[in-house]
Formats: structure tokens, C-alpha cells, sequence
């Protein structure tokens, strides 16, 4: 009754190729956008914004570089976290060497360098494929934290091998380091990520989307119609790279606040890869719907058996959550490989006909 | 400065050989090491294309369930028995619970379900037998915990007897499992699965069976591999990240070829440690063996995709 | 309700006119011979094709059909032999290349994108017409959307000819295996190509889908002026859609003429008998 789509019918192709052709999609959107941009600020406590709001956030972001990558090019990268390092050691010495330069600017740019090293790290792809890529992602993964520990410009010769992320402003407002207020950086993970979204939605949509799904699901074919793989594979490496790293920056200057060369070890990578896959591959809501089921999952497991008046150590709690994750990804594997997203889909399609069965 | 790179390790290797001959003797070691978690990748690769990431963490697993029967107080070649019996326990779940209801999905969903599979038994494993270290019961497995020093070139060559006996132990296993899959009926039926699926069923070979078999072998393999990993480095959850280091080993081998697990796996564990020692400690820093084997089995893709030992791929429309 | 607006469709073979007159030379293969590692999939092999007719390429299997078509393509490079298209010979080029020149081809296990709809594969067929580059795809707004619509404008008339309308929003995985076929003439037709590949476009279909394709690959012919090289074992089919024939065997050539004409040739009698000669 509610998503009922009779009577919207498309008169133009514009019309028919927009983001939300039924309006009840739309409505949805700005819904969501109005508690993300309004309701969740004002109201959210300090525990939520860093524990919830911000890292979701971000990890959504994150996800959805990687989705690029290894759900539209098929590509399979095991070696997200150390792209996200390389964002962000980038933006620290950016903002350590020009200290004069916006932290947004900086944060953007720190893309950039992530998508170079990302290229270089995607020629073997032109060559080597499936597993045998993944595998050779781990060589980047590996290779990039050893360089952030060993290479010491990079943490500015720092004792301790860390970084800490400087008082920064912009507009006389601290956006990061000690003094920033959670509801500042909030808005601007929000404001980035919204924008890089935007940005993937409409990739996804046009040519450079459908390249990438032609070169992921039969690439002699996609060749042998004119695409020319090198680059298509080359750039999906780039767009995902730059998207990874700018996650990267927001994570250490925007939540962590400091970071250690090992934060950016295999785990992160697997937690990314883990987002993108229960939110669904070749898609951008999923990622956004992976990362609140990721994110959320701990903190739920962490209140429950309180409220329940049970007593579990934490460390418990963390294993729980461990063993639940791997066991959510077989579950959804077998149920639903397509994700979340595929099943927000169904649940859609079943809206749009209820009350009637069919 | 390019004397250092291509100079002096040299001399440094010849002016010291017995030196040279112990690096060389620890990268075999831990070579035999890789090679045999290559083993139980292979393994189930070539009956089900499934490429098992959970492999590092059945080594550890069947490792904790060892030295945790024992402190329960179980005599030792008892819980061997019982971890046998544990590690075919979870072949029959596995099966069960993943493999079956992912039949035919392609090669990528089956493989992230493995990667759910580590994750599953990482916590299963932590909440059972804790985080802390443990010690792997060496001695009471009847294996010898001496050295034997030799004095080759009037230096000194120190091998541990427990690694002789690892070696040797993976040697018989080895030679076990290419007598098993090439001499036997169910070794055959193996490779026939794994060949065709469809024309293995047809002639009557339980896809079923078989995956039970082959996923209880590779649980031997892992708790041998777990027994003398164990006994070198201790037992804990960090064993599972050393596993990832038979992924190169794979990459150079092929994944189906137990020849090239076993080449790739010597080849890696000697390389890793004479670069390290000679080129990784006094020019680089150190710490190279976590990206060194990656890089090196990248380069050799780049040349032959298909690996050492791998076939030509060729594409057909 | 459809309604067929007959269009003078020929206007939009813009790569057609290459001044390559009707009935000359469009592709011509000289002593092409072919082998991968010790087998010999084509041996010495000369024939041409003139613009703006329909080509059979026949013979028993195995004879070397569909490796001719992959060389003719650049998806396999000839050991021996040139080849002439639109009267420049081809230097050795990357498979993608060929398809910018104006070929596009049909496979013969159905070569789709299965993660896309009807309505996306066949734009894929337009990808070597796209010119605006990723920039401009990542704001959309602007040359980016028009160029989309431009070209969805131009995926729709194929749609409408091939009249599969109804399925053009399908994941292509889940259509049956003559729709499947007929999308994928979509997606080759869609890069208004001036050689058209078609590799057994008829298998594996029931007699009133022969028809439906026989007729849309006359009209093809006819009404956008492609020239179509075909490969196909329905006999019936190839002397009524073709205006000369080819015939190999064993990788060589022992037939090039009308239908006629090759119908009467002893030695094409005898491959088809399977008399050994």
C-alpha cells in the first residue's frame, strides 16, 4: 500500500535512468538523510557519535572503495588496510610539512597518493588472476606496514613509531586532535562521505560502472566487444585506492585520533572485506548496511547480557563476536550471497505488491 | 653502495659457511613447515576447487585441542587419539553445515565461507582454551629434544632433533599421501572428483564421502604440521598468521600440484631467510619475512601466471 | 501493443561509410594458417567477403569454423597468412582493437554478462562509440547524462527491432537460452559494426525461433546495410540466407561460391558423407 508504484510511469528516458525513479525511494532517502544530517547530531551522545555514528561511517566508505574493486571490476584485493594506511600517513606528513593547507583539502588529496601506490600494486592484475591476485594484494598489504614502521620520515621520526594527529582548524574551528568536538567531525566524515558516494553512484551507473562489471564477469568477452581491460582494471584499482585511502585519512584524524603501523595489518583488511561481502558485492547501499551490522554488532553483544543481568568478561564478548561474525558470513553466504543489500531488494519488491501475494 | 647489495652478502656467506649452513638448515625447516600447510590447501583443492582458507587456523586448533587434553590430564598418545577424533568432528560439521548447502556456488563464495570458518573457530577457539601461550607436549610425544652438533668447516652447526624428526615426519606423510591418492581405489575416486565432479558422481563416488575424507586428512596434516610448529615456536593463536605464508607457497606451486607444495614450500623457507639475514638485517632493518615470500612469489606470477609448476592456461571462447 | 515504424535505418551506419563501394572487398584472409602447439587448426586458408553480403562459413566440426571466425576477430593471431580489413592489412593488435574498427561477433556458447540486465549488456555494446571519460561520468549532470541518453535512445531501437521490450529490465542470467541468443545479437548489433560475426546464431532453437532469427538476420542485412560472415549447420538456413558460402574441412578450404554452387561440389558431398579424401 505504501510503495505502491502503479501510476508512476516514466515519459522520458532522463526520467527513467534518475536515482530513484519511484518516489517512495525518494522519500525513503530523505528520511534517512534527515536523521543523518539533523535527528543523529543533535541528539546523539558522546559514546554514540564515537562508538556508532563516525565509525560507520567511515567503515562504509571504506567498504565501498573496496566494493568497487572486488564486487564491480571483480578484482579481489586483500589489502585494503594498508591502503587506508597509506591515506593516512600521507595526509600526516601533508599536514605536518604545509600546515597552512585546509584539513579537508588535505584529507582529499591524501587519496591521491593511495591511488598512485594502488595502480602500482594493480599491474599484476593485467596479468595474474582470482586467487592468485589475492594473494598478490597480501604482498602489498605486507610490504606497506613493514615501510610504515621501518621507513621513519613517515611518523616524523616519532619515538614511539606513532602517529598523533595535530590540533588542526578550519574556519577557527578545530576539526581535529584533542581539541575537536565529535559533533564537528561528525559532520565532516558525513560531508566527505556523502560526496564520495554520490560520486560512485554515478560511476556505477554509466559507462565506467558497466566496464567494470563486463570486465568482472567475462573479460574475453568484455575485450572482445572493445573494452580495453588495462584500463579498465587500472582504473577501478585508482578509484578504489583513492576511495580507501580517503577513508584512511577520516580514520585516523577523524575517530582514532593516533595510529600505530599495525592498525592498518590484516585484520582491518578483513573487517573491510567482511562489510563489503555481508552488505553485498556490487553494490553501494550494502556497504553503508554492512558496516551497521559490523559496527553494531560488538556494541549490541557488549549491552545485552548487562541488561540481561548476565555477567561475561569482555574479552569473551570479543571472541563471541568473532565466532558470530564468521558465522553471520557463512549464514548469509548460504541464505543470501548477494548480501543485505540483495535482501533489502526482496523486501522492497514484497512492499511494492503488499497486501497482495503476487 | 651497490657493492652492499650485490657484494658483500656473498662474501659474507662464503666467509662464514657453517653459518650459511644453519640459516639455510632453519629456512628448511620452517620451508617443511609452509610446504605441509601448502599440503592441506592442495589437498582439498584438488577434490573440491575450494581453496580452504581455514587451513592456518585447523593447525592451530588441532594444537590447542592437544595440549589442552593433555592438561585435562589425558595421557599423551591418548590425545592424539581423541584430537583425531576431534579434527574429524569437524570435517563431518564443515561438510555438513558449509560445504554442503554451498555446492556448486562458484569458486569465490566457497572460499569467503572458509575465511567464516577461521573466524568461527578463531573465537570458538579463544573462549575454549584462552589466549595465553602454551607449550606443546614435545616430550611426552616420545620426541627427542636434544641437538646434534656438527662442525663443518671448523664452525658449528647446531640442528635440534625435534626438527630432524619434523623433517622426517613430513617426509613419511608426504610420501603417504602420493602413494594414498595414486595407489589406492579412494585415492583415486579423490582425483576424480576433483577432476569432474558431475562424471565422478555418475560413476557412483560420494561427493559426501569423500569431502569428509579429504577434510579429515587435511586435519591430520594440519595436527602434524600443529605438533612440530608447536614444539619450535609454542602454541598460540599467532601460528594462524604465519599459515598465510603457504599462500606464496601456493602461488609457486600451483595450486594443485603436491610436488610443487612441497619445492615451493623448501624454496620459500630458505629464500625468506637468506634474504633476511644477508640483505633484510644489515641493509633494510629487518623484520623482511613478513612481505619477502609475497613479493617473491609476485614477481615469478608476473612471468609464468601459472606458477612453478602450474599448466598453461589457455582461453577459449 | 507494438507498432513497427518501418525507419530508413541505413542512416545510422555511421561506420559503414568507409568508402568501401557495395559488393567490393570489405575483408579479405590470404593464406592464413593457424596452429596451437602441435595441431593445426587451419591450414592455408584464402577467401573474401564483399561488402553488404550475407556469408556462410560451413563444414563438419571440427573444421576449423570458429578458430577462422577468432582469427578474423584478432582473438587468435594467425602464424601464417594477412589479413585485409576495409583495405588496410592488419598489423598484429590487441582483441579490443578489432572491435573499435567496426567488427563485433556472437559466440557460440552464449558470451553475456550475467550480472546485467538485457538493457545493460547491450549497451556495453556501445562502449567503443562513448567518448566521455570518467570525470565527466563521476558528476554525471551535464555531457556525461546526455551522451547516456544519446545512446539509450539508440539501444532502444535495437531493442524494438529485436522486439524483446518486455525483458529489458531481466538480469540475463534468468531469460531462456533464445532470448539469451537474441540479446546478445543486441549487444553486436549495438556497436554498428560493419563486419558482423555470427558463430551458429541458430543452435539450440526450436523452428519458430529460426525464423524469428532468420528474419532479424535478414533485416539486419537489409535494413542497416551490415555485412555478416555466419557460421551455421542448418542447411536449410544457410542456402536461403546466404549469397555465397564457404566451405572448410579439416582446417582447409574445399568449397568458396554460391549456394549453388557449392550444394553440387563433389568434395563438400564428400566431407558432409564423411568419406575420407
Amino acid at each position: 500500500m505504501f510503495y505502491r508504484t502503479a501510476g508512476q510511469f516514466k515519459t522520458s528516458y532522463t526520467a527513467d535512468q534518475a536515482l530513484f525513479p519511484v518516489r517512495q525511494d525518494a522519500v525513503l532517502l530523505i528520511v534517512i538523510l534527515a536523521f543523518a544530517w539533523i535527528i543523529f547530531p543533535l541528539t546523539a551522545s558522546e559514546f554514540t557519535f564515537q562508538t556508532l555514528l563516525i565509525p560507520i561511517l567511515i567503515y562504509s566508505l571504506a567498504a565501498l572503495g573496496l566494493n568497487i574493486l572486488t564486487g564491480y571490476a571483480g578484482q579481489l584485493s586483500l589489502g585494503t588496510g594498508a591502503f587506508m594506511g597509506v591515506g593516512a600517513y600521507a595526509c600526516y606528513k601533508m599536514v605536518t610539512l604545509m600546515p597552512w593547507m585546509n584539513p579537508i583539502v588535505a584529507i582529499l588529496l591524501s587519496g591521491v597518493f593511495s591511488a598512485g601506490i594502488g595502480v602500482v600494486f594493480g599491474i599484476p592484475s593485467l596479468r595474474i588472476k582470482g586467487f592468485y591476485l589475492a594473494i598478490a594484494t597480501l604482498a602489498a598489504q605486507f610490504f606497506l606496514v613493514w615501510l610504515f614502521e621501518k621507513w621513519a620520515w613517515l611518523y616524523n621520526y616519532n619515538a614511539s613509531g606513532a602517529i598523533q594527529v595535530p590540533n588542526l582548524e578550519m574556519f577557527g574551528v578545530y576539526v581535529s586532535g584533542p581539541q575537536a568536538a565529535s559533533f564537528t567531525q561528525y559532520y565532516v566524515v558525513l560531508a566527505i562521505v556523502s560526496l564520495l558516494t554520490w560520486i560512485c553512484i554515478n560511476l556505477t551507473r554509466g559507462r565506467p560502472g558497466r566496464t567494470w562489471k563486463a570486465t568482472r564477469d567475462m573479460d574475453i568477452a568484455a575485450e572482445l566487444i572493445g573494452i580495453d581491460l588495462m584500463r579498465s582494471k587500472l582504473t577501478a584499482f585508482a578509484v578504489s585506492s583513492y576511495i580507501v585511502g580517503v577513508a584512511g585519512a577520516l580514520f585516523v584524524f577523524m575517530w582514532r585520533g593516533a595510529a600505530e603501523p599495525n592498525l592498518f595489518d590484516i585484520p582491518l583488511s578483513f573487517r573491510i572485506l567482511f562489510i563489503a561481502i555481508i552488505g553485498g558485492l556490487g553494490s553501494v547501499l550494502g556497504n553503508y548496511l554492512g558496516a551497521i551490522l559490523i559496527v553494531g554488532l560488538p556494541v549490541v553483544l557488549g549491552i545485552v547480557p548487562e541488561a540481561l543481568g548476565l555477567e561475561i568478561k569482555s574479552a569473551t564478548v570479543e571472541h563471541l563476536n568473532v565466532m558470530i561474525v564468521g558465522g553471520l558470513i557463512i549464514f548469509f553466504l548460504i541464505i543470501e550471497p548477494h548480501g543485505l543489500a540483495q535482501l533489502w531488494r526482496l523486501i522492497r519488491e514484497k512492499l511494492i505488491i503488499w497486501p497482495f501475494p503476487h | 653502495m651497490l657493492s652492499e647489495i650485490f657484494v658483500e652478502p656473498f662474501v659474507d656467506m662464503v666467509s662464514a659457511p657453517d653459518f650459511l649452513m644453519q640459516v639455510l638448515w632453519e629456512g628448511l625447516v620452517s620451508g617443511i613447515l609452509y610446504a605441509l600447510i601448502a599440503l592441506g590447501f592442495v589437498l582439498i583443492y584438488r577434490s573440491s576447487r575450494i581453496f580452504n582458507f581455514a587451513q592456518g587456523i585447523m593447525v592451530v586448533f588441532a594444537a590447542l585441542t592437544l595440549v589442552g587434553l593433555h592438561e585435562a590430564g589425558v595421557p599423551a598418545w591418548v590425545s592424539v587419539a581423541l584430537t583425531l577424533g576431534v579434527m574429524f568432528v569437524l570435517a563431518f560439521v564443515v561438510e555438513r553445515v558449509v560445504l554442503r548447502p554451498l555446492v556448486g556456488q562458484p569458486d569465490i563464495i566457497l572460499f569467503m565461507a572458509t575465511i567464516g570458518i577461521t573466524l568461527f573457530l578463531i573465537g570458538f577457539g579463544e573462549i575454549i582454551f584462552g589466549g595465553e601461550n602454551k607449550v606443546m607436549i614435545t616430550e611426552q610425544l616420545g620426541i627427542p629434544t636434544d641437538s646434534v652438533v656438527f662442525e663443518p668447516f671448523g664452525g658449528l652447526l647446531i640442528l635440534e632433533q625435534k626438527d630432524i624428526a619434523a623433517a622426517a615426519i613430513a617426509a613419511l606423510l608426504v610420501i603417504g599421501l602420493l602413494l594414498f591418492l595414486n595407489k589406492t581405489r579412494m585415492g583415486r575416486a579423490i582425483r576424480a572428483l576433483g577432476d569432474d565432479p558431475q562424471a565422478a558422481m555418475s560413476v557412483g563416488i560420494s561427493l559426501q564421502t569423500i569431502w569428509v575424507l579429504v577434510w579429515f586428512i587435511a586435519g591430520i596434516i594440519a595436527l602434524v604440521t600443529g605438533i612440530a610448529w608447536g614444539a619450535r615456536a609454542g602454541v598460540s593463536f599467532a601460528l594462524e598468521v604465519i599459515a598465510y605464508k603457504a599462500l606464496p607457497v601456493l602461488m609457486l606451486g600451483g595450486l594443485e600440484s603436491i610436488s610443487g607444495a612441497i619445492v615451493g614450500g623448501l624454496m620459500i623457507g630458505m629464500l625468506e631467510k637468506l634474504f633476511e639475514i644477508y640483505w633484510g638485517q644489515p641493509l633494510l632493518g629487518g623484520n623482511t619475512e613478513t612481505w619477502f615470500a609475497f613479493m617473491l612469489a609476485l614477481v615469478v606470477l608476473l612471468f609464468r601466471p601459472q606458477g612453478l609448476f602450474g599448466e598453461r592456461i589457455i582461453e577459449r571462447v | 501493443m507494438n507498432v513497427h515504424v518501418q525507419e530508413d535505418l541505413s542512416q545510422h551506419t555511421s561506420r559503414a561509410d568507409d568508402g568501401i563501394a557495395k559488393g567490393a572487398d570489405l575483408l579479405k584472409v590470404e593464406n592464413i594458417s593457424l596452429s596451437f602447439g602441435g595441431v593445426k587448426a587451419i591450414t592455408d586458408i584464402s577467401f573474401d567477403i564483399k561488402k553488404g553480403e550475407i556469408r556462410a562459413i560451413i563444414g563438419p566440426n571440427g573444421a576449423g569454423k570458429t578458430s577462422m571466425l577468432n582469427v578474423i576477430n584478432g582473438f587468435y593471431f594467425p602464424q601464417q597468412g594477412t589479413i585485409t580489413f576495409r583495405g588496410e592489412e592488419r598489423r598484429r593488435a590487441r582483441a579490443s582493437e578489432t572491435a573499435r574498427d567496426g567488427i563485433a561477433r556472437t559466440f557460440q556458447n552464449i558470451a553475456l554478462f550475467k550480472g546485467m540486465s538485457t538493457l545493460d549488456n547491450i549497451m556495453t555494446g556501445r562502449i567503443t562509440l562513448q567518448k566521455r571519460n570518467l570525470l565527466w561520468h563521476a558528476l554525471w549532470k551535464g555531457p556525461a547524462e546526455r551522451e547516456e541518453i544519446e545512446h539509450r535512445e539508440a539501444v532502444e531501437r535495437i531493442i524494438d527491432f529485436l522486439e524483446i521490450e518486455h525483458i529489458r529490465k531481466t538480469p540475463v542470467g534468468r531469460l531462456p537460452y533464445g532470448l539469451q541468443k537474441r540479446v546478445e545479437l543486441g549487444r553486436a548489433l549495438a556497436a554498428e559494426p560493419a563486419l558482423l560475426l555470427l558463430d551458429e546464431p541458430m543452435a539450440g532453437m526450436n523452428l519458430e525461433e529460426k525464423a524469428d532469427m532468420s528474419r532479424f538476420i535478414l533485416d539486419v542485412n537489409q535494413q542497416y546495410g551490415t555485412t555478416i560472415a555466419l557460421i551455421e549447420h542448418d542447411m536449410g538456413v544457410v542456402m536461403d540466407l546466404s549469397d555465397r558460402v564457404v566451405v572448410l574441412d579439416y582446417g582447409k578450404k574445399i568449397g568458396d561460391g554460391t549456394p549453388d554452387e557449392v550444394r553440387n561440389n563433389p568434395d563438400v558431398i564428400d566431407a558432409y558423407l564423411g568419406v575420407p579424401h
